[in-house]
């Protein structure tokens, strides 16, 4: 029963990793920053409580404020290109985070024991639910509360003029900008609620392994984290809930008889699905048909 | 600042120099794939690993000649780059670039995780050329297996300047970067041409790849990811689709990270690095050669 409460805890810490890129992929924009941004919600959630003696959720949302204020300051530069540069910069963002977190070293005494994080050692200890008495399936239970009031909340972003600004600008930016919509705006706004998203998952996943260190917010979290949002489709959040409960719970536990060659599955699923469904699972609502129609036009149009 | 730290500092920066050359063929890679396609491709980096290591097998069972080695690893990538393009480019809808880009990504993880279950993940001597060579001038040491990569590359970039401006083939290429509409109106295969420049890159990249284990001495999975971030880097340094900034970026990158290794350590070398490209987006987003407009 634990190990499947594990899977759960698992599920919905990847699920918030996800959304927080599926905000950013509704403006049209590829982030592969997200891993960064769990990595800086992952240490300063734990630095609050483990270091400094927080609760929680106060942490968790700290470190949520703090994450999406680095988004914030991150999304200026890096959105004055568009598209195919944004990914570079993104990515280059991410290696530098997890670079300086790698250097990072910053401890401090507590209950007899130095406490904190300590360079390509990584943190140690962070121990708030054992300390305080929660079982694992409060722990289970806490992660899907915020799973699902986050969920909530951009779903019904989703329904709003919000959203609809969103995927304006995602679907066609000039006609976005020639409406009135200041295109920045938008998308520093997308980087920054994405940031905050996976702040807050990176500070509960720091708390549910006890121990985090550099190597594990590399580019291969950044991949899963897009990852997810695509392959579920834009059309919805729960596509993103579909793909993570795929490939955590079938592909990484329920194909654990494979060993290591799960990893080399996962490379193939994405480019057979890339192939096959290239819109994701739950595509945008649009009815199938009238999509290739529109995707013709589409594909005229780009070539002049 | 003394004298040693002086030499040092020069020292650093003409070994990155040297270095270099191999960053800008990797950047050069992605540059003509952008160019024709406007589709990056993140698989670039593992292609040109993986056919390295195509080159190491050569070299580990029948004790192949470098220069068999160094040609294997070439065409060995130049064809994963076919293979790459076939799975992620060539089904994958041309108006939602995300497709491609997400599939190119797969591609990465599997090419890398094929290569690290092939290789059990440790690192492999590779065959390198006059490594106890050293040429002095003054008090600066030139190393002769760095020189030779440097020699290598720029061989390299001559032959694809003259494939690029002096053949058909070069002509079709960037008559389909130019206005991919129009080629095809003049009767260019432009599938033909996208293939031909996958082949093309994944050649160079292979050259790149196999330079790299050949300067450091051992080929190991990890070089990959340097490949493709420090190709991306100098792609974005020089602009995205110019083939001159990506020849200057590569020097450029490969210089300022020997200078932050001497400075700062090895641990911190590559954040300087980064922090230099987000100082090339915030002041010159288009990149040192790119044009005004940009397309994507």
């Amino acid at each position: 029963m634990d190990f499947y409460l594990g899977l759960l805890q698992i599920i919905g810490v990847h699920t918030l990793l996800g959304l927080s890129a599926y905000v950013v992929l509704l403006t049209g924009q590829v982030s592969m920053a997200q891993a960064g941004f769990y990595a800086i919600g992952a240490y300063v959630a734990a630095m609050c409580t483990a270091m400094f003696g927080f609760h929680i959720l106060p942490a968790i949302l700290v470190a949520g404020f703090l994450t999406a204020a680095v988004a914030c300051v991150v999304g200026f530069p890096a959105l004055r290109v568009k598209g195919l540069m944004l990914v570079v910069a993104t990515l280059a963002f991410g290696e530098m985070v997890r670079l300086f977190f790698f250097n990072f070293t910053w401890q401090v005494e507590r209950g007899g024991e130095l406490i904190g994080p300590n360079g390509a050692e990584g943190f140690r200890a962070i121990r708030f639910f054992p300390e305080n008495g929660w079982e694992i399936w409060h722990v289970t239970g806490f992660i899907w509360i915020v799973v699902a009031v986050v969920m909530g909340a951009l779903w019904w972003i989703d329904n709003t003029r919000a959203g609809a600004v969103l995927r304006a600008v995602g679907h066609d930016e000039t006609a976005a900008q020639s409406i009135g919509l200041n295109l920045t705006a938008v998308k520093v706004g997308a980087m920054t609620l994405g940031g905050m998203i996976a702040g807050m998952g990176g500070g509960i996943y720091a708390h549910t392994v006890t121990h985090i260190e550099h190597l594990v917010f590399g580019v291969l979290l950044a991949t899963f984290a897009i990852a997810y949002p695509i392959l579920g489709g834009l059309g919805s959040v729960f596509g993103t809930l579909i793909a993570v409960i795929f490939i955590q719970g079938f592909l990484v536990e329920g194909l654990r008889f494979l060993g290591d060659w799960r990893s080399l599955l996962f490379g193939a699923l994405i480019v057979l699905a890339m192939n096959f469904r290239p819109t994701g699972l739950l595509g945008e609502r649009m009815p199938r048909i009238f999509k290739r129609r529109t995707g013709e036009k589409l594909e005229l149009k780009e070539a002049e | 600042m003394d004298y040693f730290f002086f030499i040092d500092l020069i020292q650093s920066t003409v070994d990155g120099l040297l270095f270099g050359t191999t960053y800008a063929l990797i950047g050069i890679g992605f540059t003509l794939i952008f160019g024709v396609m406007r589709k990056l491709n993140l698989a670039y980096g593992a292609a040109a690993l993986a056919g390295t290591y195509i080159g190491l097998v050569l070299f580990l069972t029948f004790d192949a000649h470098p220069a068999i080695v160094f040609l294997a690893s070439a065409l060995g990538s130049g064809a994963i780059g076919l293979v790459v393009y076939l799975c992620c480019f060539r089904f994958t809808p041309t108006h939602y670039p995300m497709a491609s880009l997400l599939a190119s990504v797969g591609m990465l993880l599997f090419i890398d995780e094929v290569v690290i279950h092939a290789s059990h993940g440790l690192p492999y001597p590779y065959p390198s050329v006059f490594r106890d060579a050293i040429i002095e001038a003054g008090d600066i040491w030139i190393r002769g297996d760095l020189l030779f990569v440097f020699f290598m590359c720029v061989v390299a970039m001559a032959i694809l300047f003259w494939l690029l401006y002096r053949t058909p083939l070069g002509l079709a290429t960037r008559a389909v970067s130019q206005q991919p509409r129009a080629a095809q109106l003049c009767g260019i295969d432009v599938t033909r041409v996208n293939m031909m420049t996958f082949g093309i890159a994944g050649i160079l990249g292979g050259i790149a790849g196999a330079m790299t284990a050949a300067a450091v001495g051992v080929l190991s999975p990890v070089i990959a990811m340097g490949l493709t971030v420090k190709g991306l880097i100098v792609v974005v340094i020089g602009g995205l689709g110019s083939i001159p900034g990506a020849i200057i970026g590569g020097l450029l990158v490969g210089a300022a990270e020997n200078i932050f290794l001497l400075l700062r350590g090895v641990t911190e070398r590559d954040i300087y690095v980064m922090l230099l490209l987000f100082i090339f987006l915030t002041l010159r987003p288009g990149g040192l050669f790119g044009s005004a407009q940009t397309r994507d």
